[in-house]
């Protein structure tokens, strides 16, 4: 392949990519509402953003939570002897 | 659990117009006076917990920032939400209940203070949400 093919490959590669860049971009700017709050997508949430391993069927894992007073404490599963229990993950902000 | 938007990380334009400005809590006391403010700003009667200071109940069910299940009684997963914002569909936990325990109907309009009416939820059959 001779040196000017090599080159226009390069150059292609390269604005295939940053193309993508850009729509990526774009595309979490839109998602985040504004190109602030997409970098700060990234840099904060993306991070702690996980689809988890658990499926349907599976047993449900177990965590001790903290009553609101501080000084009590209890286990998920706790709460699931005799009917169903919803669980609702959250924080206030 | 951990804090989605708190002022030292990406706060947004609507905590501020809510009056929703806190910090990333950085112990355990300040993870609980978040929780206390918020159950008593909306009155919140549900049972509630919170996640330790290591989440481990935030990583045991990939929860953050937030995501619903519902827990069978023989302790299995039954359903399974997506993470929120954009999977957080709580129809489908009510969808669920309703499968399982019969629709309640609710009032569209709350009741005046002029009316004498009651609000009164209408189960057609009984009804538990766990």
């Amino acid at each position: 392949m001779g040196a000017a093919k090599v080159k226009r490959l390069f150059t292609w590669t390269g604005i295939g990519l940053g193309t993508l860049l850009f729509a990526a971009a774009v595309g979490l700017s839109v998602l985040a509402g504004s190109p602030k709050d997409a970098l700060y997508m990234v840099r904060y949430a993306l991070p702690h953003m996980h689809r988890g391993i658990l499926k349907v069927g599976d047993s449900a894992p177990d965590a001790r939570l903290f009553a609101l007073d501080g000084s009590d404490t209890f286990h998920i599963r706790e709460r699931t002897t005799g009917k169903p229990l919803v669980l609702i993950f959250g924080s206030f902000t | 659990m951990r804090e989605a938007h708190p002022t030292d990380e990406w706060q947004m334009k609507s905590n501020v117009k809510d009056d929703v400005c806190y910090a990333q809590p950085r112990n355990l006391s300040d993870r609980l006076a978040i929780a206390n403010d918020f159950t008593k700003r909306f009155h919140y009667q549900v049972p509630f917990g919170v996640d330790d200071m290591d989440n481990a109940a935030n990583d045991a069910y990939a929860a953050w920032p937030e995501r619903l299940y519902i827990l069978d009684e023989s302790g299995k997963i039954a359903y399974r939400g997506g993470n929120g914002p954009f999977q957080y569909h709580p129809e489908e936990v009510r969808q669920w209940l309703a499968a399982r325990y019969g629709e309640v109907k609710h009032r569209e309009t709350p009741p005046t203070p002029a009316s004498n009416e009651k609000p009164v939820e209408t189960p057609e059959k009984p009804h538990s949400s766990g």
